[in-house]
């Protein structure tokens, strides 16, 4: 290790910690479940990131939603976003979560994924490599320094308007909302 | 004794693709189970009538995940016979060792998912990396790793590059090698005996009328395969076995997977000893003004999970007028499921999915 | 074994149209009432595998095309590769209010398409112990996989007039 990083972890040991170990958490969200597995396993070892998977998002600080998602998998996406403990990043894998990619005209996904949940930062492909998103790791260790992967504190700032966002795609939530709104919603 | 109502939810560790299974147990025992489909639907038989037949084909590929070659195969197939193509002979050969290659690559995937369930890590991470030395050999030949769209209506793509052949064989000789380790570490091991004997049992009657196919009616020791049934590419020109198992419960079902494989393996150098020189592809007319004469059709093939088939309709136009896929996920993850948990205890429950071998996305579509 | 299965049906039911096609495949055409009897006659007969059930929307002749799809499971001298049955049976129903009697009886693995074509087609199925949605978890005012189901429309009124959430706001 050599003494820049020595340095860092004196004068940022939190962030330090937050950036070599994202724990993320283990939810097949769509197509992309078919390249997570050779990331986690022993070719293209995902560990010696720090990112290992994680059986419950009470534990985990990194949500990868890999492909598409479709309306039901959106609420199922909330009440695990909102289950895990701050400070989480998001990552949104495929080009499907951008702009509803290859399903563009499908009735029953939802096309842009950052109306309803803050998301750090994207991966293209269809399907992504292990290569990609290793890259993407470094690079939201980079946004993790210079303070820019703030999607949770997006979310607290501005819940009533990603609540709204919710409720105009799926109707009436059947969770109480995280974060207090004021009166007269 | 109280019932308790369970979401074994898309968000669970023993859950491989985005499924739910609605559990009411009652202490450990579940008494009975609802399977909640409808996480991966996308509408796709509705997409694919928005778009003209050669547009489909990458769709086609996403349908399942796993092994997207047995998906391009049977749309192909559903084409050529609505148009009326004939494929040259040596096209006929690449299909098969391709959708070959393609059955091992998804049985390695089903056994990472499958020893992981039981908690062999080790040899889950075995099978994920022959896997990968396998999908190395599709980047070579297609250029993509997991959707390859290889096989286009009137034969393959492209030619074999040079050296390719002894490239699968030498890969196929490093995979096919460790087979006595997988033996002594997981197949023959006491403790998967214990885990999975006698567990999901799926007698063959309950099999036959609920319409299992693939290694679900294999294990229970009827020898029925597409491949020899209404034999389709080059599966008819080289002698290759059925293999079967008497008992109809996870264990036989595992078996039956690691005895094809195998078998895979050896009709892959069978194939390619058989493989004459010729074209690979008919050429077809102008893709894009395409139009197939009116007609339906109903072509099957054997994916790595069962009896895949299309029922494809045509109106005369440039776009299919109805696409319907039997994939054979749909009945082993609705109905035979709900049976085979009932009775069981919920540390069985990924044991029990994943030795019926149910992929999420085929039954959504 | 379809040439035989075709002689046969032509004697015993007086309301269905059969054809044998090149490639040994027996379409059968009936009426919306006579698909049960149809149905578990060509189950005694050996069509023991009902492969798929689907639904075909043709709006020019105002009729919605319901398509059994069997085959069997052995076939006659019952060595793998034996001529099997191939058999469609086809009927048609009006497009407002479609619905007919349940095939479970006959063949129980039609349990689960019978519920997809109702929530994708708007087939109502009497008899049907689970006619619940399967796929879609929210009402369309048309059945989405009928033709007048206009999927971009619906993305572009739905989804396309959620606005970004915007920075800082």
């Amino acid at each position: 290790m050599d003494r820049n990083q020595l340095a860092k972890w004196f004068q940022a040991p939190t962030k330090m910690a937050h950036k070599y170990s994202l724990h993320a958490v283990y939810f097949c969200t769509g197509c992309g479940i078919i390249e997570v597995p050779p990331v986690i396993t022993a070719r293209w070892d995902a560990e010696r990131f720090g990112v290992i998977p994680t059986a419950t998002p009470r534990h985990a600080n990194l949500f990868l939603i890999t492909g598409y998602v479709s309306v039901k998998t959106l609420r199922a996406i909330i009440r695990t976003y909102e289950q895990m403990p701050e400070p989480k990043f998001t990552v949104g894998f495929g080009s499907c979560p951008i702009n509803g990619g290859m399903y563009w005209d499908s009735y029953n996904t939802i096309k842009h994924l950052d109306r309803y949940i803050p998301v750090d930062g994207w991966i293209a492909g269809c399907m992504p490599r292990p290569e990609a998103i290793f890259v993407a790791v470094t690079h939201l260790w980079t946004l993790i320094d210079k303070d820019m992967a703030d999607g949770y504190k997006r979310y607290r700032t501005n819940y009533a308007a990603y609540r709204a966002n919710q409720e105009r795609a799926l109707g009436e939530l059947e969770w109480p909302p995280l974060f207090p709104m004021e009166r007269g919603r | 004794m109280r019932e308790l109502e369970l979401y074994f939810g898309p968000q669970h560790l023993g859950m491989v693709g985005n499924f739910s299974i609605t559990l009411t147990v009652e202490g450990d025992r579940i008494v009975k189970a609802a399977a909640n489909p409808g996480y991966l639907h996308r509408g796709f038989e509705k997409l694919m009538e928005l778009r003209s037949w050669i547009k489909n084909f990458p769709m086609v590929c996403r349908i399942n995940v796993v092994e997207p070659d047995s998906m391009e195969m049977i749309y192909a197939m559903g084409v050529e016979k609505l148009a009326g193509l004939e494929v040259p002979e040596r096209a006929q050969f690449i299909r098969s060792v391709y959708l070959e290659l393609a059955r091992v690559g998804s049985h390695l995937f089903g056994l990472w998912a499958y020893a992981n369930m039981l908690g062999f890590d080790t040899v889950a991470q075995w099978a994920m990396y022959h896997r990968d030395l396998i999908l190395d050999l599709f980047e070579e030949l297609t250029g993509g790793r997991v959707y390859h769209i290889y096989i286009w209506p009137g034969g393959v793509r492209r030619d074999f590059p040079e050296g390719f052949e002894d490239r699968i064989v030498s890969t196929l000789h490093s995979v096919g090698g460790c087979v006595p380790d997988y033996d002594a570490a997981f197949f023959n091991n006491r403790l998967f005996y214990d885990r999975a004997k006698g567990i999901g049992t799926v007698p063959r009657e309950e099999a036959v009328t609920m319409g299992g196919t693939g290694q679900v009616l294999r294990a229970t020791g009827m020898a029925y395969d597409i491949r020899k049934v209404d034999p389709y590419a080059a599966y008819d020109r080289v002698p290759w076995d059925v293999h079967t198992r008497e008992d109809g419960d996870a264990y036989s079902r595992v078996w039956v997977i690691r005895d094809e494989m195998i078998e895979s393996v050896h009709m892959i150098f069978k194939l390619l000893d058989a493989m004459p020189k010729g074209e690979v592809y008919n050429r077809i007319p102008n893709p894009f003004k395409w139009r197939i004469p009116e007609g339906e059709a109903y072509v099957r093939c054997e994916s790595s999970r069962g009896e895949l088939g299309l029922y494809l309709v045509s109106d005369g136009g440039d776009r299919p007028y109805r696409a319907h896929f039997r994939t054979p996920s749909y009945p082993h993850g609705l109905t035979i499921l709900e049976r085979a948990l009932e009775g069981a205890s919920i540390a069985d429950v990924g044991n029990i999915m994943i030795s019926l071998y149910v992929v999420a996305p085929e039954i959504d579509r | 074994m379809n040439g035989p299965l075709r002689t046969k049906l032509d004697s015993i039911f007086r309301d269905v149209e059969t054809e044998l096609a090149d490639d040994d495949r027996l379409t059968v055409c009936v009426p919306k009432d006579s698909v049960v009897p149809v149905l578990s006659f060509l189950r005694g007969e050996g069509c023991d595998y009902l492969q798929l059930v689907s639904c075909v929307d043709w709006t020019e002749r105002g009729e919605l095309e319901l398509v059994y799809v069997l085959s069997s499971y052995t076939g006659e001298a019952n060595p793998p590769g034996a001529a099997r049955a191939n058999v469609l049976v086809k009927t048609g129903l009006p497009r407002t209010h479609p619905s007919l009697p349940t095939s479970i009886g006959v063949f129980p693995s039609a349990e689960p398409y019978e519920r997809e074509l109702h929530e994708l087609f708007g087939v109502r199925f009497e008899g049907h112990p689970r006619l619940t949605p399967l796929f879609l978890e929210r009402e369309y005012e048309v059945p989405p996989f009928r033709k007048d189901f206009d999927t971009r429309q619906y993305v572009e009124d739905h989804f396309g007039s959620i606005p970004p959430v915007e920075e800082g706001s």
